[in-house]
């Protein structure tokens, strides 16, 4: 067991002044013996700059095949209580909108069960609660259950949906985030729960570019925001910020990534050439007041995005330039099944879907798909080494 | 969305496949009975809702008539 007061090299990680997580972890050992000895694994790991994790193994509850993975100490002797250290993944709601009572009723629970320890949130966006026994692992999830929570997804399955703060507190959301991530969450819940593909799919919900929720990089199946008609411009709004000292020829329209702005500095006049304009939200960004997202609203679906894995990580392809995003999202849906369809047939193991568009190519995906290559695929045409021509075209 | 009702010649065909082997992936059973695994995974969805199969799970997904696995240890 870790003997408090003997971890130097944890202790420097509470200087300064941000949160720190040693901190919380030794609030959390004053009273679990599991917080005490992670205190103690911890500091021996950054001695010897080795983790003594072992992760995997069969663990989970009744009827799931996910929302559980199985941690263990390789030093189970000198720290008994981490043993058994299992994380446990509980499905976050719609951008991350608690009531503080909901906060409460975790947290009791967890502290009933666990090491106390929680992470808000982990990357996929949900409730990580850090460190269990096999033991609690059926009563833990019993007692979420009563409370009309459920577990997120692990292993090689759908892994919870989520999505940004959309139209609760943004207006450049172009469909409703929330919504969305709701509902597809509901239809996928097999999948969500039942490991059976190649490795994990992630679907994340923006509501415009400036991905708040990072889709486009982490992303399978990334939606994202957009609308297809013009930019809305209220050239009363441009003039005041051009009075109000903004360079809008410097900070706006040379900023522009597809040069389709220009700006009339006596007349104060902002003038855009929407089929140029690739919807980046920047010029909107800079003159909140003066630009508006479009009026015919939907969402751009991206596709392939991972983090380094197989192959190097990769950012989002467009698949789709222009979706409708409106309940029930049959389009969408649909898409979906049969992109997993075909990752299904083809993809290896431990190979996300971008990693199999990769090595197949992705001519071959659209046309077993039946999609259509389009310029919006493509940064520039000609250049682009993914679509060929095949021979049925010449 | 609905995916409708499963096809009662898949569900046949995945019950007397799973009376040859102890366990198998949806993946497996498709291409054994030489169906796509969509129609697999609604077959046994329905099958596991009628007490026929049940899914065990094994670091990854398997599908075996209910009773035929014993549980772990």
């Amino acid at each position: 067991m870790a003997e408090v007061g003997k971890t130097p090299l944890l202790d420097e990680l509470e200087n300064g002044p941000w949160p720190s997580f040693v901190k919380e972890i030794k609030r959390a050992a004053e009273k679990n013996e599991m917080s005490k000895d992670l205190l103690g694994q911890l500091e021996r790991s950054y001695e010897e700059k080795i983790g003594h994790w072992k992760h995997g193994g069969i663990v989970g509850v009744k009827g799931y095949g996910g929302g559980v993975i199985g941690r263990y100490s390789d030093l189970p002797d000198e720290f008994p209580a981490l043993r058994e250290f299992h994380t446990m993944r509980v499905a976050a709601p719609s951008g991350w909108f608690y009531k503080t009572d909901t906060l409460r009723t975790i947290c009791d629970i967890w502290e009933r069960h666990g090491s106390g320890l929680t992470n808000m949130h982990g990357s996929t966006g949900d409730i990580i609660l850090l460190g269990m026994t096999t033991e609690e692992l059926q009563p833990t999830y019993d007692e979420f259950a009563e409370q009309g929570m459920d577990l997120g997804g692990s292993g090689s399955d759908l892994r919870s949906p989520s999505c940004c703060v959309g139209p609760a507190r943004c207006e450049h959301a172009c469909y409703d985030t929330l919504d969305a991530c709701f509902d597809i969450t509901n239809e996928f819940q097999d999948e969500l729960h039942r490991p059976m593909w190649p490795y994990k799919s992630k679907i994340k919900f923006a509501g415009c570019a400036n991905d708040c929720v990072a889709a486009q990089a982490r992303a399978d199946i990334s939606v994202v925001g957009t609308w297809r008609d013009a930019i809305q411009v209220d050239q009363a709004a441009v003039a005041e910020y051009a009075d109000g000292g903004l360079n809008i020829q410097k900070y706006v329209v040379d900023k522009c990534p597809t040069g389709c702005m220009a700006f009339d500095a006596e007349k104060k006049e902002l003038t855009i050439d929407n089929p140029e304009c690739s919807r980046c939200m920047h010029c909107i960004n800079v003159m909140g007041k003066a630009l508006k997202i479009g009026k015919e609203r939907g969402a751009t679906i991206m596709i392939g995005a991972k983090s380094t894995i197989v192959k190097s990580a990769f950012m989002s392809w467009v698949l789709v330039p222009f979706m409708p995003m409106e309940a029930p999202y049959d389009e969408f849906k649909e898409l979906c099944n049969e992109i997993w369809d075909w990752w299904d047939e083809n993809g290896k193991t431990r190979e996300r879907l971008g990693e199999t568009i990769y090595r197949l190519g992705m001519g071959k995906f659209l046309r077993d798909l039946g999609i259509e290559a389009v310029p919006q695929m493509v940064y520039k045409p000609r250049s682009n080494p993914y679509v060929f021509w095949q021979p049925e075209d010449f | 969305m609905d995916k409708g009702p499963a096809d009662p010649k898949v569900k046949e065909a995945v019950l007397a496949y799973l009376d040859t082997v102890e366990k198998a992936k949806s993946k497996e059973i498709a291409k054994a009975i030489d169906v796509p695994k969509g129609a697999v995974d609604l077959a046994v969805k329905e099958l596991a809702a009628e007490d026929l199969v049940e899914y065990l799970y094994i670091t990854t997904t398997f599908v075996a008539l209910k009773g035929k696995v014993a549980p772990p240890e």
